[in-house]
């Protein structure tokens, strides 16, 4: 504060620009510290100093000073006002395009949209019928594996032959091809369909005579009364097994037979 | 009042945003008193109800002199050319050469108008400053190469709004004022700011011109010019 104290006697003369250059040097560079005290003291000074302005006579200028500056600025003004008007709508012009763009942006994006909606749905119907044909594919091939196999135990001369007559019913018999390596194939012709929601159940009956009989596969004649029943792996080997029996079974089959065997045949 | 003063100035610069402004909250808070429309009487009183003084002339015509109106220079000139001519008048003592130097002065407040920022100071002020220094300039420098610097707008430094001594008065009673505190001076501290003012003189040119020594100088300026800022505070 000392220091401000120092320079405080200066600012007045400082306003009114009468310090010699080495006092004004010396205050200028205080007041390049920021003083904010002095920098607000030579403000409030300035003002004061301008306040002289009125201890001189007022005079009036002449007439034609002011028609001069009149001309002057009236010219000036009117150019001014000339170059105003191109800013104008250009101004107003540029809003215009600027919505016409969003305008079309915005159809565009609908457009994509729509697009990408409708190429998602083709997509995905393509993909559900690729899934329909693999699924028909993949069974037909499970289909040709098992006529393949069906051909092979028929064909196969180690293919051991079991004749499965029909229990009472004349005409009507099965026959059986037990192959050890590839299964056993049942097969039989005017076979009559089962009651409504049952099926033909083949059991494999055990030499064992204490064993119970072994569930195996089950399916329907078909319209012509044609019977192929393909088991790929019996539950029991042929050594073990003393006979065939189909019965009638309600759907789904039973663990045990629960009717009386239609058609039997014994394994020799 | 002081204070309120204070507060409406802010506003200056849109005089009639702020005067509708109070108009709808007087008509506001009488619609929500009375439970009645707000009637023409109610903004007509809000309007009449603004004193002059509370907006400053000079701020409202420097607004639209940024829009190129040429009435609102007009205006200006008519007010404050007779100060400002005899100012510079008083510096350089001829007559076609003053009138120079108040063409470039007005011509430099038609052209730069927005170079001219409330923050810096009250606009008269500003204006002599600006008058002052040309002045000064067209006693000083006489070279052309130092003339055509003169063109350029200059920066002005800023001036201290003073608020008690600036609003207490108007311009032609402080005027007055100020010429009467002047006049009452010691005759050599009158001589010694005169010469500092009006002629450019540093102390020490003072010095040499009064032959007296640079301290008494100093000390006469200084206590004059305190003695003319007492005397203006004591007009509050």
């Amino acid at each position: 504060m000392n220091n401000c104290d120092q320079f405080r006697e200066l600012l007045e003369a400082y306003a009114l620009g009468a310090l010699d250059p080495e006092e004004r040097a010396a205050l200028e560079a205080h007041l390049a510290t920021g003083c904010h005290d002095c920098a607000r003291s030579v403000e409030e000074a300035r003002w004061l100093v301008c306040q002289l302005a009125y201890t001189a006579p007022e005079a009036t200028p002449s007439d034609m000073l002011k028609g001069r500056l009149m001309q002057t600025v009236r010219a000036e003004a009117q150019s001014h006002a000339e170059a105003k008007p191109q800013a104008l709508p250009a101004k107003r012009y540029v809003p215009v395009w600027m919505w016409g763009l969003a305008a079309a942006m915005i159809v565009f994006m609908i457009v994509v949209t729509r697009n990408v909606r409708h190429l998602q749905d083709e997509t995905r119907e393509a993909e559900h019928l690729n899934a329909e044909l693999m699924e028909g594919n993949h069974k037909l091939e499970k289909e040709l594996a098992e006529t393949k196999r069906e051909a092979m135990i028929m064909m196969d001369p180690k293919s051991v032959k079991i004749m499965m007559p029909a229990n009472g019913k004349q005409g009507a018999q099965l026959e059986a091809k037990w192959n050890a390596q590839l299964g056993v194939l049942v097969m039989g012709d005017k076979i009559p369909m089962p009651a409504p929601h049952h099926v033909l159940q083949l059991w494999l009956i055990p030499k064992d005579p204490k064993a119970k009989p072994m569930p195996s596969m089950m399916t329907w004649p078909d319209a012509d009364g044609k019977f192929i029943l393909l088991v790929s792996n019996p539950p029991d080997s042929m050594g073990n097994t003393k006979a065939l029996a189909i019965t009638e079974e309600p759907e789904g089959g039973s663990p045990g037979p629960t009717t009386t065997p239609i058609y039997v045949g014994g394994v020799s | 009042m002081p204070a309120l003063q204070a507060k409406t100035q802010g506003a200056r610069i849109i005089p009639g945003l702020h005067g509708l402004r109070i108009c709808f909250f007087v008509s506001d808070v009488y619609y929500f008193k009375e439970r009645k429309k707000p009637t023409l009487v109610m903004f007509l009183a809000a309007f009449t109800s603004r004193s002059p003084r509370e907006v400053s002339p000079d701020a409202t015509l420097l607004s639209r002199l940024l829009q190129k109106d040429v009435s609102a220079f007009e205006q200006l000139y008519d007010r404050h050319s007779r100060l400002v001519y005899g100012l510079v008048l008083r510096i350089l003592q001829h007559a076609s050469t003053s009138e120079e130097v108040v063409q470039d002065v007005f011509l430099q407040l038609w052209r730069n108008a927005a170079q001219y920022d409330e923050s810096r100071g009250p606009f008269v002020p500003w204006l002599c400053t600006m008058a002052r220094n040309r002045a000064l300039d067209h006693l000083r420098l006489k070279s052309e190469r130092q003339r055509r610097r003169e063109d350029l707008p200059e920066e002005l430094p800023s001036i201290a709004v003073a608020p008690e001594y600036e609003k207490a008065l108007d311009d032609q009673r402080r005027a007055e004022r100020v010429r009467a505190l002047v006049a009452a001076l010691n005759p050599q501290q009158k001589r010694a700011i005169e010469l500092a003012y009006f002629e450019g003189l540093s102390h020490s040119e003072i010095a040499a011109t009064l032959k007296e020594p640079l301290g008494t100088v100093k000390s006469w300026i200084r206590n004059g010019l305190l003695r003319l800022k007492e005397g203006l505070q004591a007009t509050t």
